[in-house]
């Protein structure tokens, strides 16, 4: 067999293989992957490893340590090289490239040549090899090797690797990318005022010339002291056209500072929603099944209300700013944008950890695009919608909805009933709002509980102060006591059984209450059981 | 049941107006849907809404689409708090006796609602995030109730007005047994006795029924069918009498 054919053989059998697959995928979600579990473990022991390694270096300075530092930072540079292969082994899929350009060779029936796939090897290895934070992370580790007193300063260099690991460094980093091109207009500009006040300095100030400048590098050192407006003041200019130099630096300099600060200030500016947005996402990566809840308007608000009042976890997303501060005020967690933007519902866990997504806008467009997005990201996301026109109902139901409720309908079926029977509406009103402490609550019969076999007329819900409503079983139930009853998706509601009806485990009682009148039974069935 | 249609009318034509009118129309009441000359009411019109445009500030407006002369109920549906408190002073001065529903768009405007003159403010907001609320959290109550109560189908909730002549007048309500007799469930009654409000049924008072109290009973229609006809034939319950 020659050498191409058991390269692309062994690249087949990699691409065939799980376990090789399982294990790059395990290192990826060590080192890469931003939502793995267990990549925050992982960072913080990284960066316990960086610092303490460099405070042995600093320590070491002025005291000897003894054997135990060597094999302490041979252990740590065990780990730093295992992880720069690491991540140099997950960047890309080296047995993928192989068979692309064997395939590509196969179509245009060109000989496959290994040299060629080397060099695209090498080429997309190379990419990650020159990436900054793989600089920093070679520069880690090479100076170990030397002994040279130079090149132990860069083992602090390793305290950049804490980039890698802290996030909010990451963010610091990409701001200052970001403005690239401004900060590097101010760097020419500095690199050119720098140059002429450093050579004029030089000749201006030579010793000759009755100055105390002596070389090339003490002027440029003078310089960048006096541009920055730091002035230590060790070398200052004699002469008359040294002075005049000094005073055009200063005031160039006041300009470079002041537009270096705007930079890095306006820079910050634009990117504090972004910052904001995901230190939100990072919140929220500690759930689950939390609730998105799309739309503050004014039902948005009632419903954060009800869920903050029960303590469960939610986000709001909202591109009014008003109602934006409004959430903030309250201490909701809320994020300023488009529900319809798919890539901010992704980032808010829709589809990974998110456990509902409410879409609550008073547009019906938008109910329903989030409504689809959200479905088309996680098919087992519950969704509730809501239609404020009865036609959009259906639509709702299509776009993948769980349920789309049309809330002003009931507002409607309200002020309606006061209509014909004020007396009527009083009653649905608090019944539906569980205002008045009276409350339509669920009472579920544990299997094997006293419950369990009793008939409804021995439970005595009239002493208890309870009227029921009926009883929800399970849809194939039939029994003589019941005159009415009405089939749920999945289970049955039989309405006011009598009172010969007998209950059986996993049916659940719907009683109208007092709120301590259910909490009181629903305590006895548990004392029972204990 | 059905008494002659009520003259209703429905000031606001968003979302909540729309769906006001629409099904006050569908039980047969006479609707009439009014909004401001500077609204937009053009989504209505084109869901096929008839909307009269007035001018709301003015009072002689007002009274010719007729509030102070013939309207039972007014409806202010207006989406801003402000101009609904308003329209509640304007129409309240015209017409002192006139019932006026209204709703609110802020917790905080109810109390200046009713100031204002609404006989009952109804927050829609709050219905409908509870009502989201409720589907996340006890969903199936939510759905029992959307299936039953609040849907198409059969549970109805209905008051039911004790006349002095009818068999029980002079009756104690628990011993009535009406969801053993008819399938109905009592949920509550107002009891003339203790005031004018209306009681939940798991009061532990017992409950002596006279005219002019009034029942809120919730059950299948037939079942009221069957209740209404026998409280007209004034059929005599035996058996009862000595309880």
């Amino acid at each position: 067999m020659s050498i191409p054919d058991f390269v692309i053989q062994t690249a087949y059998e990699l691409e065939e293989s799980e376990g090789y697959q399982r294990k790059k995928k395990a290192v990826y979600d060590l080192l890469e992957n931003p939502h793995s579990r267990i990549r925050p473990y992982f960072d913080v022991f990284m960066m316990l490893m960086v610092i303490s390694s460099v405070f042995v270096l600093l320590f070491s300075v002025k005291h000897h340590l003894g054997a135990w530092a060597d094999w302490f930072e041979n252990t740590v540079l065990v780990f730093f090289i295992l992880e720069y292969l690491g991540r140099l082994w997950v960047y890309d899929d080296v047995h993928k490239i192989v068979l692309e350009e064997y395939e590509k060779s196969e179509l245009i029936n060109e000989r496959f040549r290994l040299s060629k796939v080397f060099r695209a090897v090498m080429r997309s290895k190379w990419r990650y090899i020159s990436s900054p934070m793989a600089i920093i992370d070679l520069l880690a580790i090479v100076p170990s090797y030397r002994a040279l007193r130079i090149l132990r300063l860069f083992l602090l260099f390793r305290l950049f690797k804490v980039f890698r690991y802290a996030q909010s460094m990451q963010q610091f980093g990409s701001i200052l990318r970001e403005k690239r091109v401004e900060l590097i207009t101010l760097l020419g500009f500095l690199t050119f005022v720098l140059l002429v006040a450093s050579s004029a300095i030089y000749m201006f100030e030579s010793p000759q010339a009755g100055g105390h400048v002596e070389g090339f590098f003490e002027s440029i050192y003078w310089a960048l002291v006096t541009i920055s407006t730091v002035g230590y003041g060790d070398i200052t200019p004699h002469t008359i056209e040294g002075r005049l130099v000094t005073m055009v630096l200063i005031v160039s300099g006041l300009g470079v500072i002041s537009f270096f600060t705007s930079i890095i200030v306006s820079a910050f500016q634009e990117k504090m929603g972004e910052v904001r947005d995901r230190r939100v996402a990072m919140l929220l990566e500690k759930e689950r099944g939390y609730t998105v809840v799309c739309g503050f308007g004014r039902v948005g608000q009632v419903v954060a209300e009800y869920l903050a009042r029960d303590k469960l976890p939610f986000v709001v997303i909202e591109c009014d700013e008003e109602a934006v501060q409004l959430a903030r005020r309250e201490g909701y967690l809320v994020v300023q944008g488009k529900a319809e933007r798919i890539g901010l519902l992704r980032t808010l866990g829709v589809g990974r950890s998110a456990g509902k997504v409410l879409c609550l806008t008073g547009d019906d467009v938008i109910n329903v695009f989030v409504t689809l997005s959200a479905r088309q990201l996680d098919e087992n996301v519950e969704i509730i919608s809501r239609a404020n026109h009865h036609q959009t109902l259906k639509k709702l139901m299509l776009a993948g909805a769980n349920h789309a409720l049309e809330p002003f309908k009931i507002v409607g079926l309200i002020a309606g009933e006061y209509v014909g029977q004020p007396v009527a509406f009083e009653a649905i009103h608090d019944i539906v709002m569980g205002e008045n402490d009276i409350t339509l609550e669920s009472i579920k019969v544990p299997a094997g509980s006293w419950m369990d076999g009793k008939t409804i007329g021995e439970l005595l819900l009239e002493d208890m102060r309870l009227i029921l409503f009926g009883v929800i079983t399970s849809p194939d139930r039939r029994s003589d006591h019941v005159r009415s009853h009405f089939d749920l998706e999945s289970l049955r509601f039989q309405f006011n059984p009598g009172a010969d009806f007998v209950l059986l485990g996993d049916d659940m009682l719907l009683v109208f209450g007092h709120k301590y009148s259910v909490l009181h039974i629903r305590q006895k069935l548990k004392a029972k059981r204990a | 049941m059905r008494k002659s249609p009520k003259k209703v009318v429905v000031v606001g034509s968003g979302p909540v107006g729309m769906e006001v009118a629409r099904q006050l129309t569908e039980r047969g009441e006479s609707v009439k849907m009014v909004d401001d000359i500077n609204a937009d009411v053009e989504e209505a019109r084109t869901r096929g809404f008839a909307v009269e445009q007035i001018n709301l500030q003015d009072d002689d407006a007002l009274k010719r689409v007729g509030i102070g002369g013939g309207v039972d109920i007014l409806f202010a549906l207006l989406d801003n708090d402000a101009s609904n408190v308003f329209l509640l002073i304007s129409a309240r001065a015209i017409a002192p006796d006139l019932l006026i529903v209204s709703i609110s768009g802020v917790r905080d405007t109810i109390v200046r609602l009713y100031a204002a003159g609404a006989t009952k403010v109804i927050d829609p907001y709050r219905i409908s995030g509870y009502k989201v609320y409720e589907h996340m959290n006890r969903s199936l109550i939510a759905e029992t109730m959307d299936r039953t109560v609040f849907g198409r189908v059969d549970l109805d909730i209905a008051e039911i007005h004790i006349q002095e002549d009818s068999y029980i007048h002079g009756k104690y309500l628990d011993e009535l047994s009406l969801n053993e007799r008819y399938n109905l469930i009592v949920l509550g009654v107002v009891d003339r006795e203790y005031g004018d409000n209306l009681i939940f049924a798991t009061d532990p008072r017992r409950h002596k029924l006279d005219g002019g109290d009034i029942l809120v009973v919730i059950g299948p229609e037939e079942a009221f069918a069957q209740f209404e006809h026998d409280l007209h034939a004034g059929l005599d319950i035996p058996g009862d009498e000595d309880a």
